[in-house]
């Protein structure tokens, strides 16, 4: 089992309280944590769009959902996994995402230059997600449930000189709803965890 | 293809679209989707740059295996907005074409968004037009130091400043008579125009300053400014202002205070400028020929009547330069009070209101609260007028509606009033 930062303490040194109660805690505050980036990301994304310039910020807009470096939505099926493996997961999409929204930021950084709310939010972003991925690994940890390790470094890519502004925009739309779509998800799937949530 | 076509006289500069991040694994638009046998489609030409005015031939291809892949049904959006289909033709099977004339400057700074649709509204291609205009040569570039230890620049952009495209400023200095160009970092300091060096300026020597704006579609630059720095210094306002009552005399006040002392230590001479004004009036008047004294009597004033007085200074001479520099902005407002006229006015040498203000009612509360205020902040029990005098001007400037509503109470209530309890 690999412990990542963030790890809870070892319950066994305050020998006065119980074990489980630093676990909820814990989750909890995970919960609570996913819960505000949720927030944070349907407003990231409405900046987003903002700077785009229409079509991206009218109702029903919707370029091709492509997959990108490995990661994709949540599958329609991820609601029926176990808790467990929900959270590996999205540990593993919440790993993936800062070095995305890092990219987001430095095409954004070229293409709106003076937008400099949206590029601290796309800083914050890959911050804060990366918190919460720490968080969910030392939960996994706490469970007793293997994470995943390491991700992938992400290859260079196959550079092609048909990418352009527009799919720069397109790219960092995309990667923000990913981002809202997994904070969200954690959130739910951590919601379930937490006492007096669903089994 | 047809390339899209620049206005007249125009040099695009066009910018390469920003590159690929090492970091980015990304199925392009416009490059099959694996597997997927979709079609996908290509847009030329790929972000241009243009003049307002000018006109734009694109065309957008589908490539693909299926049937499907034609390009009968294809229509255009730019910025979410659908083309008239006039606009569009097909040239051959896969290839339709679009033509704009007489274009607008874009929208927004990322471009505008011309985007290839499939007959179901799904998004086939896209790409961003540029529209503007070149920069205009930036102008009226004025420099100050702050003591002598730094310069602080700001200019005008051009004429008619909006571009519609990104335009980046840059300020660059060099010593005249030899040295590198040298381009100022800290950029937006005093408003969006500006820019501040902040060390390693030389003195008793020329510098020549310009601006170079630039955009996708050219670039201008400012003429040059050439200054000694020791011409361009200014300093922090005088510190210290007090302003007391000359005696009894009704209509005189007495304004003193202390040269900046950041200069203290250089050879100059300072002349100052006193403006003051009446407590509820906007109107200032200037005393303008203060030289370098530190203090100086307002006469011909009004007796009864509170003053607020500014003092700034001009740090002319420095270093035996023939220049005046540059004005301080001014000191914080002070006030002060001018004697009540010994003559009984009516009623019998009662503290009456004159003409125009407020009844005696609230200026006998007024010191009600001022004694309270006394108790609070006051370390000496004598009360005295220079401390009343202070206590008017942070009212005034804590309740600067005060005398307003007031004035409209006495001819009405005024839900909400603010200022102090009645």
């Amino acid at each position: 089992m690999s412990r990542r930062e963030g790890s809870l303490e070892d319950p066994q040194a305050d020998s006065s309280a119980s074990p489980l109660t630093h676990l909820e805690a814990k989750i909890q505050q995970t919960h609570s944590l996913a819960r505000l980036l949720t927030k944070y990301a349907e407003q990231l994304l409405q900046e987003y769009v903002q700077h785009q310039g229409d079509p991206f910020g009218l109702p029903g807009f919707s370029p091709p959902r492509l997959p990108v470096a490995d990661l994709s939505d949540p599958a329609p099926g991820h609601a029926d996994l176990p808790v467990q493996e929900r959270l590996r997961l999205d540990a593993a999409a919440l790993a993936a995402l800062p070095q995305l929204l890092d990219v987001v930021r430095r095409l954004q950084a070229e293409l709106n230059p003076r937008a400099l709310r949206l590029l601290r939010r796309l800083e914050d972003a890959a911050r804060q997600v990366r918190a919460l991925g720490a968080a969910v690994e030392a939960l996994l940890g706490a469970l007793g449930a293997e994470s995943r390790g390491p991700g992938p470094e992400y290859a260079a890519a196959a550079a092609t000189d048909s990418a352009g502004v527009f799919p720069a925009k397109v790219l960092g739309f995309r990667v923000c709803g990913l981002y809202l779509e997994w904070v969200s998800r954690t959130e739910v799937d951590l919601g379930q965890l937490a006492p007096g949530g669903p089994a | 293809m047809p390339a899209g076509r620049p206005g007249p006289a125009a040099q695009s500069a066009r910018r390469p679209p920003p590159p690929l991040l090492p970091l980015l694994l990304l199925c392009v638009l416009g490059a099959p989707r694996a597997g997927s046998g979709a079609d996908t489609a290509v847009i030329s030409p790929q972000d241009p740059t243009l003049l307002i005015g000018s006109s734009l031939q694109a065309t957008c291809s589908v490539h693909g295996d299926s049937p499907g892949a034609t390009a009968e049904g294809l229509y255009w959006t730019l910025n979410g907005r659908r083309l008239p289909p006039e606009l569009s033709r097909m040239l051959n099977a896969s290839t339709m074409a679009l033509a704009l004339a007489n274009l607008n400057g874009s929208r927004q700074q990322s471009g505008d968004n011309l985007v290839c649709h499939a007959r179901d509204g799904s998004i086939l291609a896209g790409s961003c037009l540029y529209v503007g205009l070149p920069p205009e040569k930036p102008f009226n570039i004025s420099c100050w130091s702050k003591n002598m230890k730094d310069l602080t620049c700001r200019w005008t952009p051009g004429a008619h400043g909006e571009t519609f495209l990104h335009t980046n400023y840059s300020l660059k200095y060099k010593l005249r008579w030899y040295g590198q160009d040298n381009t100022c970092e800290e950029y937006h300091t005093v408003g969006p125009h500006s820019c501040h060096i902040p060390k390693d300026l030389a003195l008793f020597t020329p510098y020549e300053i310009w601006v170079e704006a630039t955009n996708r579609l050219g670039s201008a630059r400012s003429d040059v400014l050439t200054l000694d720095i020791l011409d361009v210094v200014t300093t922090d306002p005088p510190p210290d202002v007090h302003v007391s009552r000359v005696g009894g005399l009704e209509d005189q006040l007495s304004v003193r205070w202390v040269s900046p002392p950041a200069l203290k230590d250089f050879l100059f001479q300072a002349k100052y400028q006193i403006r003051y004004r009446v407590e509820d009036s906007v109107d200032w008047k200037v005393v303008d020929d203060v030289s370098n004294q530190t203090s100086c009597r307002l006469a011909g004033l009004k007796p009864g009547t509170v003053y607020f007085v500014q003092v700034r200074c001009n740090p002319f001479g420095i270093y035996g330069s023939k220049k005046a520099g540059i004005w301080s902005e001014w000191s914080h407002p002070t006030a002060a009070s001018t004697p009540r006229s010994e003559r009984p006015g009516p009623g019998g040498g009662a503290c009456e209101p004159r003409g125009g203000e407020p009844s005696s009612g609230p200026v006998r509360r007024e010191l009600k609260q001022f004694l309270g205020w006394l108790k609070k902040h006051a370390y000496c029990s004598n009360l005295s007028f220079r401390l009343y005098d202070q206590w008017r001007a942070w009212m005034q400037k804590s309740h600067k509606t005060r005398n307003q509503d007031e004035g409209i109470l006495s001819s009405g209530r005024r839900g909400a009033a603010r200022g102090p309890a009645r």
